[in-house]
Order: C-alpha cells, then sequence, then structure tokens
C-alpha cells in the first residue's frame, strides 16, 4: 500500500497548480455560486421560480410605462440580487446601436425569456415598427408579457408568441403574414442558433441587408453557428467582443450578421 | 546599314516621342498590358514540373521571334526607303522597336517567324550609331540600378524593368564586334550559368540547414516568436552536437577502446553486493549497476597516464575536454551576442513610437490566415494601448493603487519562491535522511522526490507567476521580461538549492570515504599479515576485483544526479506536452460535440505556445548540462538525444495542438535576451563545477584523477613529464603572479579602452541621427515654401487661363471621357501629354492644371493617375482648401 501512497513533499508542489486554477476560474465559480447554488436556495426558501422574483422586484422598484427605469432594475437585480441570463446594459449598448443604425420595421426576437431584451429592443424601434417576439416557456412568457404591458407598450408593437422557435419560423410567412425581417435578435438556445438559421434562411423572410444579432455566441457559445456562418458566404460579419452579461472576466461575444443573399 | 539603323536611332528618340504621341502611347500601353498577362502565364508556366524542358523550348521560340521581328524592321525601312515619309515611318519604326524590346509578342508576330534573315550585325552599324547604343544600353542598365527608388507604383516599375532588362540583354551581345562579340556572348552567358548554379547552391545550401523547412512552416503559422523557440533549439542542438563530439570522441571513446577492459580493476566491476541486481530494469533506469560501473561517469576511468598504443593520456585528456567544453560554450555564446549586438545595434524605439508601430510592427513571415488576424488585432490592440499610454503619461491619477498592487504581487512572488525553496530544501534533506537509512527500504516516490518535487514547481509556479502578474497591470513586453525574470529566479533558487544539498552529501561522502580508507588500509594489512604468517614466499592472495571495498566516489554520485535530473526533467517536459497539450486539444475538441458551451473558443480553449517557459527550461536544461558534464561525460549524449526528441515532437505538437498566440510579438528583439540569460546560466553553472574541481580532493580509488591532491594536478604532472625542461621553466615563469598581474590589467585597460571608444561613437551616432532628423525638418519647410509659392503661380494661372479654358471646353471634355477609359499604366506614362483640364460633371468651377507644380512635383500625378478617372477631383481637393491658408499667410 506504501508504494502507490504519494509523499507529502510532492503533494505540496501541486499546491501552485491549485492556486492557479482557482485564480484562473474565479468568474466561473462566482458564476457557478450566483446562478446555480443561489438560485436552487433560493426557489427551495421562496417556492417563487426566479423569473417571478425578478418581477416582483421589478415590479416594486421600477416606474411603470417607463422601460427604462425597468431595464435598469433589471440591471440592478442581476448584478446585485440574483444572476438572470439577460443581455446586460453593455451587450445592451451595442444592440440599441445596432437597432438606431439599422431602424428596422419588422423584427423577430427568439427567446425572449423574462422581457428585458424585448423592451430594449422596443424602446429602440423607429413609430410602425413591429417586434415579434418567441418564448418557448409558458411561465416566463406570462411574466415576459407583464413586463412588456408594464413598460407601456401594447399588442400593436411588440407580439409575444408562445411556441418553441422551430415550429414558429415556418409560420411566419404564412400565419403571421410578414414579407420579410430587417432584424433578428437571437437570445434563445445555443444549440438552436444554426437551426434556426438555415431555417430563416429557407423561409425567403431574409432579404440583402437584413440583419441577425446572435447574443452569447463565445459563452456559452454556439460553435456550429460560427463555423457556419464562417463557411456559408451568405453574410457579412462580425463577432463584437464584450464580456458576460454581470460579470466582468468571463469573455463573450454578440455575433452580427449582415445577410447579402445568394449572388 | 540601313537595316541597323532604326534601332539607336530609336532609343535615342524615344524621350521626344514620349512627349508627342500620348495616342500611341496609349495603344503601346494596352499593348504591355496584354504582356502582362503573357508574363503571369509564363510565371506560372514557370512553377511546373519540367520547367527545364519548357525553358529550352522557349528559348528557342525567342530567338526564332527575334528574327521575325528583325526581319519586320527591315521592311519597315524598306518602306521607308521608298516612301520617304520620314515622320510616318519613324513612328511605325517606334512602335516595331517597342514591341520587340519587350518579353512577349502578340501572335501576329509568331506567325512571322519561319524566315532564315540572319541577325542585327553589328559591325554594320557606324562608329556613331554603335556609341548611342552602347550610351542607350547603359542608360538601360543605370535605371535598373536606379529603379528601386524611383517614387513609381510598383507595377510600373515592374514593367520597366522587364523592358529594360530584355533591351540590355538583346543589345549588349551587339556591342563587340566578331571574335569579341563571341566571347562576350559566351561571358554573358557563362555568368548567367554561374548566377544560376549560385541560385541553386543557396537552395541546396537551405535544404541542407537541418529543420530549416520544419521551422519555416511552424514560422509561418505562428509568427517569429515561436519561431524563434525553435531556432533556439537548433542552436542549442548544435552546441551540444560539439560537446558530444569532444566528449564522446576524445573520453569516452578511447577509454572504452584502448582502456583496461570491465572487470580488470575494481572500479570497473560491480561490487558482489550490486551484482544480483545490476542488470535489473529500475536500476539502470536510476543510472546504478552496470550503468554505473561504464564509461558514462567518472568513477569509471582509471588514473593510468597513457593508455593503449597511442599512449593516448586519458586523465590530461579527461580534464582538458571538461575545461574545453566550458570554454567552447563560452565563447559561442560570447560571438553570437555580439553579432546579434551588431545586427540590433541601431534601432532605438523610444523616440519615433508611433512611427515604428505603424511602418515596421507587421510580421511578414506570417502564412496563415488566422495569425494574420492574430496579428493584425494585436497591432490595433498595440495602438490603443500605446494611445492610452501616451494619455496616461500625461495624467497619473491612480498611481498608489497601481504601485500597491505591484508591491503586493512582488510580496506574493517572494512568498512563492520562499515556499518552493523551503520545499526543495525540506525534500533534499528528507532525502539525505533516506539515503543514510538505505534507499532500498523506501518507495520509489519518496527515492524520487527530489527530482519530481523540482520539476512540479519549474511547472506549476510559473503558471503562478503568470496569474499574480496580471495585478500589476504592465505592458505586455515588460510583464513578459518580469515573467521571465521571476521563472529565471526560480529555476535558479531550485538549482542552487539542489547543488547545496549535493555540497552537503559530497562532504556526507568524503567523511564515508575518510573511514572506509581506514578501514581498507587495515584490511589490506591485516591481508598483508594473514598471507605472511600462512607463507610468506607465495603471491599475496589475489581477489576477485567485486570483492575489493571501494570508497564512495563522490564524483559519480553527482554525476548521476545530474543525469537523474535531466531524465526526469525531460520527462516532465514530455508529459507536461502530452498532457497539458495533446490531451487537452484532443478532448476539447471531441467533446466540443457534446458541451454546454464552446469548449474552443470559450474556457479551455487550446494552449498557446509558452515561448517564454520553454526558452527558459532550454536554458536551465542547458546549464544543468553543463555543470554535469564534467562527472558524467554521458550528459552530452543524452542532451543531443532529448533536444533532438524534443524538435520533432515539439514541430508535431506545436503544429497539432497549439493556436496561434493572442499576442503575436515580434521577436528579433529578445533574442539577445535569451543570449544573456545563457551567458548568466553558463556562468552559474560553471561556478560550482569549477569550485568542486578546484577545493575537493578527488577520490582515492576511482576516476581518473585518483591519487592526486587535486583535479588539476595533471596539467602539473604533464609538464613535468611529456614537455622538455626548459617549456615547464617558461611555464613557471609565465604563471608567476608578477607576470600574470600585470597581463590581467592590460587586459582591463584594454577593455576599458574598448569600451569608453565603443560609448563615444554611440554618442556621435546619436549625434548624426538628431542632426539629419533636424536636416529633415529643414527640407520639410523648404518643400513647403516652395509649395506654397507655387501655389500663388498656380492661382494667378488658373485667372488668366480660366477665361481661355471656358472656350474650348466641349472639346476637353470629349478628351476626358476617352481618357477615363484608359487604365493604370497608361495614365502613368502621360507626363508630357497636354494636361487635361476640366471637368464639369462634378459641378465643380473649371480649373486648370498648370505647369507649375508639375515641375515641381513630377510624381504627384504618376500616382494619383493610380485610380482611373478619380485622379482629378482628388487632386484638386486640396487645392481648393489650401486657398485661403495661402491668403492669411
Amino acid at each position: 500500500s506504501s508504494a502507490l501512497m504519494v509523499s507529502p513533499a510532492i503533494a505540496l508542489a501541486f499546491i501552485p497548480l491549485l492556486l492557479t486554477i482557482i485564480i484562473r476560474c474565479r468568474y466561473y465559480f462566482v458564476l457557478f455560486y450566483r446562478a446555480v447554488l443561489v438560485r436552487i436556495w433560493k426557489d427551495c426558501v421562496t417556492g417563487l421560480s426566479r423569473e417571478e422574483r425578478a418581477y416582483q422586484y421589478v415590479l416594486t422598484h421600477a416606474t411603470p410605462g417607463d422601460p427604462d427605469s425597468i431595464l435598469d432594475a433589471f440591471d440592478v437585480w442581476c448584478s446585485k440580487v440574483e444572476f438572470i441570463s439577460n443581455i446586460g446594459p453593455k451587450k445592451g449598448k451595442i444592440l440599441d446601436r445596432l437597432l438606431m443604425e439599422q431602424s428596422p420595421l419588422t423584427v423577430l426576437e427568439l427567446g425572449a425569456h423574462c422581457g428585458y431584451s424585448t423592451v430594449r429592443i422596443a424602446r429602440s424601434l423607429p413609430l410602425g415598427a413591429r417586434l415579434y417576439s418567441l418564448e418557448m416557456d409558458a411561465r416566463n412568457a406570462a411574466i415576459a408579457e407583464k413586463i412588456i404591458r408594464l413598460a407601456g407598450f401594447d399588442d400593436d408593437t411588440v407580439e409575444l408568441i408562445v411556441n418553441p422557435s422551430d415550429e414558429v419560423i415556418p409560420l411566419l410567412r404564412s400565419d403571421y403574414g410578414l414579407e420579410r425581417l430587417d432584424f433578428v435578435f437571437m437570445d434563445h438556445w445555443k444549440k438552436c442558433y444554426l437551426p434556426d438559421l438555415q431555417m430563416l434562411e429557407g423561409s425567403g423572410l431574409l432579404r440583402k441587408g437584413s440583419m441577425i444579432v446572435a447574443d452569447n455566441v463565445l459563452f456559452p457559445g454556439a460553435p456550429k453557428f460560427l463555423r457556419y456562418i464562417r463557411k456559408s458566404g451568405l453574410y457579412e460579419w462580425k463577432v463584437h467582443r464584450a464580456t458576460l452579461e454581470y460579470s466582468k472576466g468571463i469573455r463573450d461575444g454578440m455575433a452580427e450578421l449582415v445577410y447579402q443573399g445568394i449572388k | 546599314m540601313k537595316k541597323g539603323r532604326r534601332d539607336p536611332e530609336a532609343k535615342g528618340g524615344e524621350r521626344e516621342e514620349e512627349e508627342e504621341q500620348p495616342e500611341m502611347k496609349r495603344c503601346k500601353t494596352a499593348k504591355r498590358r496584354k504582356n502582362i498577362k503573357n508574363e503571369n502565364a509564363r510565371k506560372m508556366e514557370e512553377e511546373e514540373e519540367e520547367a527545364e524542358v519548357r525553358n529550352a523550348k522557349r528559348k528557342k521560340k525567342h530567338a526564332k521571334r527575334e528574327k521575325g521581328e528583325r526581319e519586320e524592321r527591315e521592311e519597315d525601312g524598306g518602306k521607308r526607303r521608298v516612301k520617304e515619309k520620314a515622320r510616318e515611318g519613324r513612328r511605325r519604326t517606334h512602335t516595331r522597336v517597342e514591341t520587340s524590346s519587350e518579353p512577349e509578342t502578340s501572335e501576329e508576330d509568331e506567325l512571322e517567324e519561319e524566315s532564315e534573315e540572319s541577325e542585327v550585325r553589328p559591325e554594320s552599324l557606324s562608329p556613331e550609331e554603335l556609341e548611342m547604343l552602347k550610351e542607350a544600353v547603359y542608360e538601360r542598365k543605370k535605371l535598373v540600378q536606379g529603379l528601386r527608388g524611383k517614387p513609381w507604383p510598383m507595377k510600373e516599375k515592374l514593367v520597366t524593368l522587364r523592358e529594360s532588362q530584355e533591351f540590355v540583354e538583346k543589345y549588349e551581345g551587339a556591342l563587340g564586334k566578331g571574335k569579341g562579340r563571341k566571347i562576350y556572348a559566351y561571358k554573358v552567358m557563362m555568368s548567367k550559368k554561374w548566377m544560376k548554379f549560385q541560385r541553386d547552391f543557396e537552395n541546396f545550401k537551405t535544404a541542407c540547414i537541418p529543420w530549416e523547412m520544419k521551422i519555416k512552416e511552424i514560422e509561418s503559422h505562428f509568427g517569429s516568436s515561436v519561431a524563434s523557440y525553435f531556432i533556439f533549439l537548433r542552436w542549442m542542438y548544435g552546441i551540444n552536437m560539439i560537446l558530444f563530439c569532444l566528449t564522446f570522441g576524445l573520453v569516452m571513446v578511447p577509454e572504452a577502446l584502448m582502456g583496461r577492459p570491465y572487470g580488470t580493476i575494481p572500479r570497473k566491476t560491480v561490487p558482489r553486493a550490486e551484482a544480483a541486481s545490476a542488470m535489473d530494469f529500475a536500476v539502470l533506469w536510476d543510472f546504478g549497476g552496470y550503468a554505473q560501473y561504464s564509461v558514462l561517469f567518472y568513477g569509471y576511468y582509471n588514473n593510468q597516464r597513457a593508455i593503449g598504443w597511442l599512449k593516448f593520456r586519458m586523465p590530461l585528456s579527461y580534464f582538458l575536454v571538461g575545461v574545453g567544453t566550458v570554454a567552447y560554450s563560452y565563447m559561442v555564446v560570447i560571438r553570437t551576442m555580439a553579432r546579434n549586438a551588431n545586427e540590433s545595434g541601431v534601432g532605438d524605439d523610444n523616440s519615433f513610437n508611433f512611427s515604428w508601430k505603424m511602418f515596421t510592427s507587421w510580421d511578414y513571415l506570417i502564412g496563415n490566415p488566422e495569425t494574420a488576424d492574430n496579428k493584425f488585432a494585436s497591432i490595433t490592440t498595440s495602438f490603443k494601448e500605446a494611445i492610452l499610454e501616451e494619455q496616461e503619461s500625461c495624467k497619473d491619477d491612480n498611481i498608489h493603487l497601481t504601485r500597491f498592487l505591484r508591491v503586493l504581487a512582488n510580496f506574493l512572488v517572494l512568498c512563492c519562491l520562499a515556499g518552493s525553496g523551503y520545499l526543495i530544501y525540506f525534500v533534499v534533506r528528507r532525502s539525505q535522511k533516506f539515503a543514510l537509512e538505505g534507499l532500498e527500504t523506501h518507495t520509489w516516490w519518496e527515492r524520487n522526490e527530489v527530482n519530481m518535487v523540482m520539476s512540479l514547481l519549474g511547472m506549476f509556479c510559473p503558471m503562478l507567476f503568470d496569474v499574480i502578474s496580471a495585478l500589476e497591470n504592465y505592458h505586455p513586453r515588460v510583464a513578459l521580461q518580469w515573467q521571465l525574470g521571476r521563472i529565471f529566479a526560480l529555476f535558479l533558487g531550485n538549482l542552487y538549492t539542489f547543488i547545496i544539498a549535493l555540497m552537503d552529501e559530497i562532504n556526507l561522502k568524503r567523511e564515508e570515504e575518510k573511514i572506509i580508507k581506514f578501514n581498507i588500509t587495515m584490511w589490506e594489512a591485516s591481508l598483508y599479515n594473514a598471507t605472511g604468517s600462512e607463507n610468506s614466499t607465495a603471491l599475496p592472495v589475489t581477489f576477485h576485483p567485486a570483492d575489493v571495498p571501494r570508497g564512495p566516489c563522490w564524483e559519480t554520485m553527482v554525476g548521476q544526479e545530474f543525469v537523474r535530473l535531466i531524465i526526469s526533467d525531460t520527462m516532465t517536459t514530455y508529459i507536461t506536452l502530452l498532457i497539458g497539450d495533446f490531451l487537452r486539444a484532443v478532448l476539447v475538441r471531441f467533446l466540443n460535440y457534446c458541451w454546454c458551451w464552446d469548449l474552443e473558443a470559450g474556457f479551455p480553449s487550446y494552449s498557446e505556445f509558452d515561448v517564454s517557459g520553454n526558452v527558459l527550461g532550454l536554458i536551465f536544461n542547458q546549464g544543468m548540462i553543463w555543470m554535469g558534464a564534467f562527472y558524467a561525460p554521458c550528459l552530452p549524449a543524452l542532451n543531443v538525444l532529448r533536444l533532438h526528441v524534443s524538435m520533432y515532437l515539439q514541430c508535431w505538437a506545436v503544429m497539432c495542438c497549439n493556436v496561434p498566440q493572442e499576442r503575436v510579438f515580434k521577436a528579433s528583439g529578445s533574442n539577445n535576451f535569451y543570449m544573456a540569460m545563457l551567458l548568466v546560466i553558463l556562468f552559474l553553472s560553471t561556478l560550482p563545477a569549477i569550485y568542486t574541481i578546484v577545493t575537493i580532493p578527488p577520490s582515492f580509488d576511482c576516476g581518473p584523477f585518483s591519487g592526486k591532491k587535486r583535479m588539476f594536478d595533471v596539467i602539473q604532472e604533464t609538464l613535468e613529464s611529456d614537455f622538455p625542461a626548459w617549456f615547464s621553466k617558461v611555464f613557471s615563469y609565465a604563471s608567476n603572479p608578477g607576470l600574470v598581474l600585470p597581463f590581467i590589467l592590460l587586459m582591463v585597460l584594454a577593455i576599458y579602452y574598448l569600451q569608453s571608444t565603443s560609448k563615444s561613437y554611440k554618442e556621435a551616432n546619436v549625434d548624426l541621427k538628431k542632426k539629419l532628423q533636424t536636416q529633415n525638418e529643414e527640407n520639410k519647410r523648404k518643400n513647403k515654401l516652395a509649395a506654397l509659392k507655387a501655389q500663388t503661380d498656380l492661382e494667378e494661372a488658373r485667372a488668366a487661363t480660366q477665361t481661355a479654358e471656358q472656350k474650348n471646353n466641349n472639346a476637353s471634355l470629349q478628351h476626358q471621357h476617352a481618357e477615363e477609359e484608359e487604365d493604370l499604366g497608361s495614365s502613368q506614362r502621360k507626363n508630357g501629354r497636354p494636361p487635361p483640364s476640366v471637368r464639369h460633371q462634378d459641378g465643380r468651377p473649371p480649373a486648370t492644371r498648370a505647369p507649375a507644380p508639375r515641375t515641381l512635383h513630377p510624381d504627384t500625378h504618376r500616382s494619383l493617375g493610380y485610380l482611373p478617372g478619380g485622379g482629378f477631383p482628388q487632386q484638386r481637393e486640396p487645392r481648393m482648401h489650401r486657398v485661403p491658408s495661402l491668403q492669411r499667410h
């Protein structure tokens, strides 16, 4: 048995490695703590879901009818209290800028979650524009609906569709009467980025100049999606490098694609 | 007579023609463009395999074509004779000559190439024509030489170069006469062959450089910093090869061939107690058993003064090789450093920071798009950082925090260093305890604890330093230097702790040796007594050498320790490579298909090649070789093997599992830094070796110096017995302190003198640089004044011509349109043409191009002509803006 026993000095020599790993991955540990451990704990204690807790906070801390104050309340809650992977204020600024430049009339949002990004997009839309927001989960969609109405956007501006994206996208043309999409924002399941993009291409809703923005392409990351857009040649694309929302050290990126069409 | 006449005349009149005939020029350029295409096609052809055959064919073709052209020219001449229309004829001739002087002509020429007409006969030229031809050839040659400095676009340069070369090639041969011409042609041919041979030889030489292609490939993928590591590795391999040759050829092989064979004397025999396990793999792996009692280690060598029929002086050779390897290493390192210093002596990075960044930051050896992207990004960030630095140098708001963090980081690093030092010390003490108790009772882990701990600390501590250095917020280059310094300190601390522990062990062994020596004399005496009492006339009982008691032989112990250290270090390096790089790459690659985040772009990612760590590892490895080579002659051989394997393994690993660095930096500047570190390590590693050689007496019963008081006594011995008496006398005089001290003094003075001269040269350099700069500024100012003057002239001219211009507006408009169709090449050549005047399409006020600015800046038009059709508005723009500033002045 003693033949297998490593001497304590050799074990001590591994301390620097351990320290290095701890320091290197500290942001991931913090993220794990905030996004998983705290969430489980609060779920058990309050009996509410995370989104409902966020909604309660927003309801008590934000001014109804003021999108900015709602977004601020969300940001405070997500950075101070718990963690929800919204787009966040920093990447949100990039999104705002892109929307300002593009001023799209028809916008599709995949993955509304609890409505943060929907409000964010809706407030920078031009007059007469319409935002279709998809959410798969019914409970989240209910909260998103409340948040959107709280921010003062009516049914004409924002239409919330409670269905998985792969079911809705083929129906967009027929059921929702869409001719083209000027702007698509993807923030749902990272694995669905690529199939949904291909479905959008197939549906013929993308025209030359249509912009597609995909969040979290580096962390958690959508490698197949990136590989596809790199190869396909249908897009002019770049990745805006930033950090993960409400976290300083984890690198993340937001992909901006401009559809060029088949030449 | 009249046949050859056209050519010189044509060349002579070329310049005036340029001014006269824009239309003709245009068609010429069209042809030229075609030729460029042809040229490209030809190049592609050339790259194919059967290049030589094709070459031969082409030559034939070319020759034929030339003949055809000449015939044509003759025709022209004939026409001219008949028609006597001078101008017309001349024009045609010009076109002909122009086309013929180009590399490939259009198909029509090819069709006419059947004729059997002879070539231009230079004898038929009159002397003045010959002169003119000579002059033209000379002009062309001059043009070719000065082409590089001409401010023309690259395309035009290429075209001109090709034209001129063809022309020179063709007409140079015509200059000689008769026999001389043949000799000349022969000479030209030979010189061409010679050049080709030289080029081939160069290629051959590059092919002979080991691993050159591999390194080039890596360089193209990872930039020059990674390649610099491999070049360094190769250089190290070369040095080790020479060290290996020295020790192998002058020490190991003679001893193995001519020395006493194994088993004849005790030091060459495995002791009886160890004999049973001497061939076990575990023992051999620890370099005990048969490995210990072989030429690989110091203890095996006999102190016999001369061995074999060659009377080879083994101890002397051993000593001299030991000294020679170190001396050679010093020489090579210092020579390389000096050469590097010469190469990089002129650069000063401080004065024109942004210009340097702008014009010199690209790494032209990159051939991989991903690396190029990285390099691009790194240049961008370096610009950003430089701008930020400039801003920060103006305002320093949070200096206290930064300072505090830096101090903290250094404190942490020091703690880490102290901890690792203590750990090694602790381990070494423990191993001594184990050694006293007997190694057999302990496990493998415990026996190899020292090496393991040293390797592990050497591997992990740099990572921790890297993490800590993030606190300091230094510029990457500075951070790299700090990192290198810290790793250096760590390795050095570890190495010296190890050496100190070894010294302790040496002392222990020497104590043991004293006891054993005493015991042996007792044993011998008792043996003698025993034999004497039994039978005084009989020979003393001969023992088998394995049974003879012997001393511990500390030298072999030291050698063994170093060999074990090298082996464990090598193993650690390779295992790290396989686990840290290869396994990681495999996991990242294949787990990525089923993982919840992007492993490739996100967290673990692929590893980068750690240049600094690898270089330091290499340097310290070399240091250990230098330290241990005296006691273990096998070390250079082992190192050569290690480096050889490293080269292949790391080349493979870097290409298959690493990604290009995010911060690709150029390595040219850091080469000497590595060399300086190598020098320091060389010094620090020879120090203990020399200390042991000089101060500790060699073991009494092993090694080539046994029986002597000190190891270097071998020199004394040789001087006394192998050289004539006068020589040793001279030597003893020469080694007299009275002579040595003045000599050292002289050397110091010489060094001081040389240093001060180099300093003054440096100052002179700086002064000259300043002068250049001021002169430059002066020139700029002058140019500015001249330009302003030209502006005033231009304004006047414009005012004057404005009215005239409006009249022939329509005509010039058409002219303009025609011109816009033209391509680059043509517009560059139109210097002499009357300037196109007006452009009303863009709604600007009409303006003329007065001759004044063109004479001042003949190149503006040239460069602007690069943009087809777009040149004029651009050119007009600054003028429009400059007008008010002119009025202000």
